[in-house]
């Protein structure tokens, strides 16, 4: 047995040495990255990831489903462009309901590889974004997410966590918007609205995602500057059959849960009103959704649902006039009676991309020109009402709606007035 | 299959490990740098270095490991602590860095490069591994099981929960399902930084060079004297014991050096992954790597190789890629993708009852299991 | 052949022998028991009572008692094959699941005739019952059988691909969500409160179900021809062949009755819970696994204690440490029975633990 170390080492290294050369080659011919960052052909490629398996499968078709709709509208043109939309999945079996980093990782590539892509519309859940953002942003691709409301994403105020938003753009570039107000302002909404409610007492948990434990930051901080007292912080584990111990320690007047319907929210809720008969239940947009609050999809009792009130960056018809034609032309094109919030995210999406595209003429395929295009979106008239894209990639839109259960529908209440500093 | 075995006897082995790399090296010359396909090969030559070291504990030693996903998380986190911005206000804010990329040199945390955390994580995972292994030490059979599998699931509530745990400056242990992000990219000195952005080829052949090394160190230990002590135990206990084999040592180094092949494959995802997330290491895991060795073949280090290409392979490609649709196109609603566990178990099921040697047996195992009833009830109680 | 470690002759015992001997006899009733009562001292020294704990003490036991039903199949099979069948606590689901099924076709909803709905619920129960205890006789046949002479771990290893496959018939069923279900028993109505401590409908729901089934259970082994085949094959199979008893035959009931036991405990579950998810099962099984140890698996009497004081454990960590580590803390404890006193509370030294 003469296989010693030194001799497969020897016989190891010319292929790693091998690789390196051939990585050198694809830095000259590769694509994406510095300046001539220009898609080819006149068709360009629009990618839409989020996760289609497990719990958020409703919600993602929903933007789907919105984003489908936007396209259309403009009959798949734009210039003398034509545009291909292609949606992929970035979540797995052994991470349903969320984005898999791996998959993630691949999708934000598949976008990257192809010479076509002008525009990446993901991920759903801010963990995600985390993962695709610095690639997209090294190959200087534009994207935007219908649904992150992660503070750290773009800015480094409170609630965010040290390094952050930079460690995202290794470029430097700003390359990403969102079309959801950040976190900031919806714990704003959420502790207004349960001042409103004469609270002075709140307990909050959250779910432990990217997005529970960083919205319940932001609730908190809210809370502190608005005089309403935060008890028993919790973190739930979504695997626990039930949560009635935790449940007896609720006495606060109002109890909020940041976190996503699919971290077993319908038992959080169900629990907690059960063990205290009085407390009112406050939920964010990650509930504002039929699974949650239709008892015949396996949401929560209607007796419970009438104590819940949750909020969504969405106004109703009444408050946001111009929105009624386009959930019509849904609830025709999908054959639906109600239509989930997110479908107008998806719908906003996808609209705003275009119009960056629109606004970049000539240089709708120069990745570089639809970014600036993208960032500098100014007072434009929307589904969700006017609004710009600051320099941050944030929209300037605060506008929260208050939603009620009514037959197991998220149902507009009112525009809640947050106190934002 | 009889002539194949013979020809990865004894020195056939330095020409068949030789060749198959020779070729594994070759094969994303075929493709885009940055296809779907050459993520995958990454995968199962990760998996294929995760696989092996489970095969020291089981196939070798014989001790079901159920938690083996602990050392995974270990690697990963060694990664994850000493490579990223976690500990962000390090020496004042400025980091602490030791031969770190070029890129990673000016950010603030602790940043060393690639090659020091393989040896961290080594160390790391080796000693986690005979913490596991210690309480094991007086148990047999299924109660190995059930302690690992249990010390799997601490570690992974450890993992989600640590964003509670604080110390120092306001670290946290890990970052819980929020996952530590970005993680430093492997930069070895004098190559250009591997850039999953880019190319994906660098990865492939750097963790191509870990599978070699591996494949290298589980050849010379199973024909080593530890690696007959480990077969002799598996054998028999008692017997091993009488002839003089040391079991606490020897059991607690298959442990360490299972677990060392785990950290490194840990650490080397969570650079190519760039996160560290707790959801990755969930049970399921465990059993995804058991079901390579044990489709492969227990104790087969050729076999357990293929196995956890084959399976990386079905989870990554076949399921989701080729035959995801096909339960639509015969009209029912649903992707195959959301039964990747089941197939999984189906395989494991299959296997264990048709051919429990596995696609590539051990000599020693084929020999006993193709030998007369191996036993009667008796034997089986009392193993 | 056997490994058992030979006992030393009892005459030989010296003070320090006695002394371990107690220590691993009463040194884990004195572990479990050392939380409680530093929880009760320290309540009542902070609060003046016990009322907190009293409620803790409560829902761990109704909580525990869906537990043991479930650590009761895990005890059962382990009597008998020395076998973990980790497939049992997907059964479990699958119970909850046919009884669900069955709640629509039976109209069974809130607000119905409190008697027919009594009925409703037995026949689910019952069908149930039938269900997962033939399901659990077809995993033995397919799963464990061929391989009774295989080496010990392979058939612990297709269990575990049979536990995939069910939660996957599971996500099939039902997706991969958790879903709420109709309040039958309305669970949370406060039953009684006695100086603080509520007992709500569901507590007494766990008890009533549990308590007889248990009995009968015993009753069954101790008294029945079977139940007699039974401890025949758990004690020495080939004996017992030679006894002229169907091994075979024997084996395939006690899968049964487990399974029967889990089909129970699923519609209990989905009673209590009000709730239903494919991977309830997984859990679940791992938390009855643990109460079988503690209480000696293949002890019958040991399960249904480990189960309540497992149940309790859960709920006092979950109080007092936060839902997210309760896990850990039930993880934790059956890592120390399974190293210091692999026998359990009061089980007999099984092979295992040599």
């Amino acid at each position: 047995m003469r296989f010693n170390r030194a001799t497969a080492l020897g016989l190891l290294v010319p292929a790693l040495a091998f690789g390196v050369a051939a990585c050198g080659d694809d830095d000259e011919g590769g694509g994406g990255g510095g300046g001539g960052n220009v898609a080819e052909g006149t068709t360009l490629t629009i990618y839409s990831s989020l996760p289609l398996q497990g719990t958020s499968r409703g919600q993602s078709e929903a933007v789907i489903n919105g984003e489908k709709l936007a396209l259309d509208e403009v009959g798949g043109k734009v210039g003398k462009y034509t545009i291909k939309y292609v949606s992929l999945d970035d979540s797995t079996a052994q991470n349903p309901g969320t984005a898999d980093e791996g998959k993630t990782a691949q999708n934000a590539r598949q976008a990257v590889r192809d010479k076509s892509t002008i525009f990446y519309l993901g991920e759903f859940n801010s963990g995600g974004t985390k993962v695709s953002l610095p690639i997209l942003n090294k190959a200087g691709i534009p994207q935007i997410s219908p649904s992150n409301t992660y503070i750290g994403l773009t800015t480094d105020e409170p609630g965010s966590e040290p390094g952050e938003p930079d460690k995202y753009y290794p470029t430097g570039k700003r390359t990403y918007a969102r079309v959801v107000p950040r976190d900031k302002i919806q714990g704003a909404a959420l502790v207004s609205v349960m001042k409103e409610d004469g609270c002075q007492t709140a307990t909050l948990w959250n779910d432990k995602s990217v997005y529970g434990a960083g919205l319940a930051r932001n609730i908190k901080q809210s809370a502190e500057q608005n005089d309403l007292t935060i008890e028993n912080e919790q973190g739930t584990d979504k695997n626990s059959p039930n949560y009635r111990a935790i449940a007896s320690k609720v006495k606060s007047d109002c109890f909020v849960w940041a976190g996503v319907t699919g971290e077993n929210g319908v038992q959080v809720y169900k629990d907690v009103a059960a063990a205290n008969k009085t407390v009112k239940l406050y939920g964010p947009d990650g509930v504002t959704e039929e699974a949650f609050s239709n008892p015949k999809e396996g949401g929560i009792p209607a007796s419970v649902g009438a104590r819940t009130k949750t909020t969504v960056a969405t106004l109703g018809a009444k408050d946001l006039p111009g929105s009624e034609p386009i959930l019509e032309k849904y609830k025709q094109e999908y054959n639906t009676q109600t239509v989930d919030p997110y479908a107008i995210y998806g719908y906003e999406t996808m609209a705003l991309a275009l119009d960056a595209l629109k606004r970049a003429g000539d240089k709708a395929n120069d990745r570089e020109a639809v970014t600036e295009a993208l960032l500098s979106t100014k007072d434009r008239q929307s589904v969700l009402g006017t609004y710009s894209i600051d320099a941050n990639g944030d929209t300037t839109l605060t506008d929260y709606g208050l939603y009620v259960i009514k037959n197991g529908q998220p149902t507009y209440s009112k525009k809640i007035e947050a106190a934002v500093s | 299959m009889s002539n194949l075995r013979g020809l990865l006897k004894g020195k056939n082995n330095l020409v068949v490990s030789l060749v198959a790399l020779g070729v594994a090296a070759i094969l994303p010359l075929f493709f885009d740098p940055l296809s779907n396909l050459t993520n995958n090969f990454i995968l199962a030559a990760a998996f294929v270095v995760m696989a092996l070291g489970l095969n020291i504990v089981v196939g070798f030693a014989g001790l079901l490991d159920l938690g083996y996903v602990a050392f995974y998380a270990f690697g990963a986190y060694t990664i994850g602590w000493f490579a990223s911005d976690h500990f962000s206000s390090v020496n004042g804010g400025e980091g602490f860095h030791i031969a770190a990329g070029e890129f990673a040199s000016n950010l603030p945390g602790i940043h060393l490069n690639f090659l020091v955390i393989v040896v961290v994580a080594v160390i790391i995972t080796g000693i986690a591994g005979m913490l596991i292994g210690l309480p094991t030490l007086r148990l047999r059979g299924d109660y190995i099981a059930i302690v690992t599998l249990a010390f799997g699931e601490i570690i992974y509530r450890f993992a989600v929960n640590g964003d509670e745990i604080t110390f120092g400056e306001g670290y946290k242990l890990t970052n819980g399902r929020q996952a530590i992000s970005p993680i430093d990219s492997i930069d070895l000195p004098g190559f250009a930084p591997f850039d999953s952005a880019f190319s994906l080829r660098p990865f492939y052949w750097f963790c191509l060079v870990l599978v070699g090394i591996v494949l290298l160190v589980n050849f010379r230990l199973r024909d080593s004297r530890l690696g007959r002590a480990w077969i002799a135990i598996r054998e028999d206990e008692v017997a091993a014991a009488s002839m003089g084999v040391p079991l606490v040592k020897t059991k607690l180094l298959a442990y360490a050096t299972g677990a060392a092949f785990g950290g490194i494959s840990g650490a080397f995802l969570g650079s190519y992954l760039t996160s560290v997330n707790a959801n990755n290491f969930q049970f399921g895991f465990s059993i995804f790597i058991l079901a390579m060795i044990i489709l492969g073949g227990l104790g087969s280090i050729w076999g357990v190789a293929i196995g956890a290409i084959l399976l990386s392979f079905i989870n990554t490609y076949f399921i989701p890629e080729v035959f995801n649709e096909v339960p639509r196109k015969i009209g029912l609603e649903f992707d195959l993708t959301i039964l990747n566990f089941g197939i999984f178990g189906f395989l494991i099921l299959l296997v264990m009852v048709l051919r429990p040697q596995g696609i590539l047996p051990e000599r020693r195992r084929a020999l006993e299991l193709e030998g007369v009833g191996a036993g009667d009830a008796i034997e089986v109680r009392a193993p | 052949m056997s490994t058992n470690t030979a006992t030393a002759d009892p005459a030989s015992h010296r003070l320090s022998d006695t002394l371990r001997e107690a220590a691993s006899k009463y040194g884990l009733i004195a572990v479990l028991l050392a939380l409680p009562v530093y929880l009760a001292i320290s309540d009542l020294i902070s609060k003046g009572n016990l009322t907190d704990l009293g409620n803790n003490l409560v829902l761990g036991l109704s909580n525990g008692a869906i537990i043991a039903l479930v650590a009761l199949g895990y005890t059962l099979v382990y009597g008998i094959i020395e076998l973990i069948n980790f497939a049992h606590g997907e059964v479990f689901m699958i119970g909850s699941f046919v009884a669900f099924g069955l709640w629509g076709t039976f109209g069974i909803s809130e607000g119905m005739a409190v008697p027919g709905m009594i009925v409703g619920l037995l026949a689910a129960m019952i069908a149930a019952m039938i269900v997962c205890g033939g399901l659990n006789v077809m995993i033995e046949r397919v799963a464990y059988k061929p391989l009774r002479n295989a080496p010990k771990l392979a058939p612990l290893i297709t269990a575990i691909g049979m536990s995939f496959i069910l939660q996957n018939v599971g996500i099939l069923w039902r997706g991969s969500s958790q879903a709420s279900v109709p309040d039958l028993i309305n669970q949370s109505n406060d039953l009684v409160t006695i100086g603080g401590v509520v007992i709500n409908n569901g507590d007494v729901l766990a008890a009533a179900v549990t308590i007889p089934l248990v009995f009968l259970l015993t009753s069954f082994i101790n008294r029945s021809r079977l139940g007699k085949a039974m401890r025949a094959t758990a004690q020495d199979p080939d004996a017992a062949r030679l006894m002229g008893i169907n091994v075979n035959t024997t084996i395939s009931m006690t899968f049964l009755l487990g399974g029967m036991l889990a089909g129970a405990a699923g519609l209990i579950n989905l009673l209590y819970q009000t709730s239903i998810w494919y991977f309830q099962g997984f859990q679940a099984g791992l938390i009855a696994f643990t109460a079988a140890v503690m209480g000696g698996i293949g002890n019958l009497k040991g399960a249904v204690l480990g189960g309540l004081i497992i149940g309790c454990i859960g709920q006092l960590a979950e109080f007092r440490i936060g839902a997210e580590w309760t896990a850990v803390v039930v993880f934790a404890y059956l890592v120390l029975i399974m190293v210091f006193r692999p026998q359990g509370l009061i089980g007999e030294e099984t092979r295992e633990a040599g």
